[in-house]
């Protein structure tokens, strides 16, 4: 089965990987495995593996997009050093299918997170907390601001 | 258009994300490492900032030896290559005295002239002697001697526009010139991959820039009709000036240009066309005037045609062609004219007698022949590659055919086996093409001849079924001769 690229028209190298066709597919196979490499190695309840994906998931994207910032190559001269990736991607126009995708998927592990653990307490509130920071964080209000100063320029 | 097999997008994607958690498991480590050590920086900044080379450390240094490996003669279509080793997992490469002969898959040679050639190397050794290796002035010193003003004229000549003027640099012609064409009020728009040069150039020029779809004129048209409609940003007074850039061979694609479309939709709306002909001057057309001739557009319709003396002529340098006005403005204004070393006059000799080679008037057909070997090279691998299954982009005609690897780990296995049967190949991977997209570069040359290219498809083909990149059904062709001699058994 074959799939056309079209080059699309985002000059930062950083983000336009992501408009290419089969990213979707493979964030959400990569969350679904790693949630059964979790139930493999720790032996827990299917309910507190996809607790420990959703927390493992907010850890690791909050990292990726909200906070490293610039890009890892020195070729663009430094110019979206002060960017997040989040704010990087589509050349930084909000709203967009990519940015509406990144948006639905941490609520959804959360959905089905809370779920399986059948709401019970202090995994609902860990998994609240994570989804809230994350959603807020897509916001297009938030758009290049630092809360107290969190992550600003050196 | 590329076509990927959608396995084939999800397992790059799942490999590049481990390659980057593995370097970012190490960077974290060595963070920690360096926190216990102490550091000998002493109050001042780190040069790197955390992120920025990541790429190079990580991923780059990994397969450090398929990328810039030294050769150790002339880059003819046989050349040599020197052996390197290294002990500490490719950090650092040592060079050995061994070298391997191998075949030159790499080298933008096209007519042949990297190498020593008959007709220009004694001419070029005159000049030598006879002008030094530098001019050691600007242009407007002490720099222009009667080579460059013949030069200059030859040009003019072959690509058939009233005037030229020629630089020591083929990256500083577009990063030069463009911010002296253009200046903030204007607009620059350019295709979405053109060359690092071009980018450069318009980020300093402080013009506002904006990109359309690789070689989609609907798009160029769409993005013309808004931003003419909007006018400057922030102020919406009308543009000072639109400049539309294109090449005319795009080096990591092999597609030519669609000019003549491109060409009448800036006609229409007003907007000059800059030209970028670095990997076409010399190597396209009837008798090598580039793609202009090849795809039917009368050069006085293309305001500004840059090329670079690198790739088709064997010698360095670039030049900028339009009309009398254009370049005597530029010999004004033009920092590359007016204070950079002027090209070094062997350098010089070498495209003049190159050209005259080309168009004939060295009194040998010799021109003729290396265009037509070269269309015939190219057009022959081209369609052997197809037919053997690899995804090889590029129109015809182009001697530029990348063949697409797309996996990471496919990039240094299709290059070190390729190298240890004695082909070099060139691979490009991220950032310089999408990260998708990784792909090997192939670039036929005139000097190659036809046992040399049957040898390199053979090589190929089989590191080809090893790395396991023959994405396409191969022809079935074999197939249908198998089966009638399995009949006739």
């Amino acid at each position: 089965m074959y799939v056309r690229a079209v080059p699309p028209t985002d000059l930062n190298r950083n983000t336009e990987w992501f408009t290419y066709p089969g990213v979707w597919t493979t964030y959400i196979l990569i969350v679904f495995f790693s949630w059964l490499v979790v139930l493999s190695v720790f032996n827990c309840s299917p309910g507190m593996a996809w607790t420990i994906v959703h927390l493992s998931h907010f850890l690791v994207t909050y990292h990726c997009f909200h906070w490293k910032k610039g890009t890892p190559f020195a070729d663009d001269q430094g110019i979206y050093n002060r960017l997040t990736w989040w704010e990087q991607i589509d050349n930084g126009k909000q709203l967009t299918r990519n940015r509406k995708f990144l948006t639905v998927v941490p609520v959804v592990l959360y959905l089905i997170a809370s779920h399986t653990t059948d709401y019970q307490h202090p995994m609902l509130f860990f998994n609240t907390v994570a989804v809230f920071v994350l959603v807020v964080a897509k916001f297009p209000h938030m758009h290049k601001v630092r809360l107290f100063g969190i992550n600003a320029d050196l | 258009m590329i076509t990927i097999p959608y396995l084939t997008a999800l397992t790059t994607y799942f490999s590049y994300g481990l390659l980057f958690a593995f370097g970012q498991f190490r960077d974290f480590f060595r963070k920690i490492f360096d926190w216990w050590r102490a550091n000998n920086l002493q109050g001042y900044a780190p040069i790197c900032l955390g992120l920025e080379d990541f790429y190079t450390r990580r991923l780059y240094l990994r397969i450090q030896d398929c990328f810039g490996r030294p050769i150790a003669s002339a880059p003819d279509a046989w050349f040599d290559v020197v052996e390197r080793y290294s002990n500490d997992n490719n950090k650092t490469l040592k060079r050995t005295t061994n070298i391997s002969r191998c075949l030159n898959l790499g080298s933008y040679n096209y007519l042949g002239f990297a190498a020593s050639d008959e007709y220009c190397t004694p001419r070029v050794i005159k000049s030598l002697k006879r002008f030094s290796p530098s001019t050691c002035s600007a242009r407007v010193d002490g720099g222009t001697t009667t080579l460059h003003t013949e030069l200059e004229e030859r040009v003019a000549n072959f690509v058939q526009k009233p005037s030229a003027i020629v630089f020591g640099m083929g990256y500083v012609t577009n990063s030069a010139i463009l911010p002296v064409l253009i200046g903030k009020g204007g607009l620059i728009i350019s295709d979405s991959l053109n060359h690092n040069s071009i980018v450069n150039g318009a980020r300093g020029s402080g013009a506002t820039v904006r990109v359309f779809q690789h070689n989609t004129p609907l798009h160029l048209e769409k993005v013309l009709r808004e931003q003419i409609a909007e006018g400057q940003p922030r102020t919406h007074r009308p543009w000072k000036k639109i400049i539309v850039i294109v090449e005319g061979i795009y080096s990591m694609e092999g597609e030519l240009c669609k000019l003549p479309e491109i060409v009448a939709i800036c006609k229409k709306y007003k907007a000059y066309v800059y030209l970028d002909e670095a990997h076409s001057i010399g190597a396209v057309g009837k008798s090598g005037r580039g793609v202009c001739e090849l795809l039917g557009v009368d050069t006085a319709d293309v305001d500004i045609m840059m090329g670079t003396f690198t790739k088709s002529f064997g010698s360095c340098g670039g030049y900028i062609a339009g009309s009398k006005e254009l370049i005597q403005y530029l010999k004004y204004s033009c920092p590359a004219h007016l204070y950079a070393t002027s090209i070094s006059p062997p350098a010089a000799q070498q495209i003049i007698s190159a050209i005259k080679v080309i168009l004939g008037e060295d009194g040998t057909s010799r021109g003729a022949e290396k265009l037509a070997q070269i269309r015939e090279n190219s057009n022959f691998f081209r369609s052997e590659l197809q037919k053997m299954g690899f995804e090889v982009l590029g129109d015809n005609d182009s001697p530029v055919m990348p063949i697409m690897l797309y996996n990471p780990a496919k990039i240094p296995a299709f290059s070190r086996e390729c190298l240890m049967q004695k082909v070099a190949v060139v691979t490009v991977a991220f950032p310089a093409t999408p990260l998708l997209l990784a792909r090997a570069r192939i670039c036929i040359s005139a000097a190659h001849t036809k046992e040399d290219l049957v040898k390199a498809l053979e090589v190929i083909s089989q590191v080809g079924d090893l790395v396991g990149i023959k994405y396409f059904p191969a022809e079935p062709e074999k197939q249908e001769q198998l089966k009638e001699m399995i009949k006739m058994d």
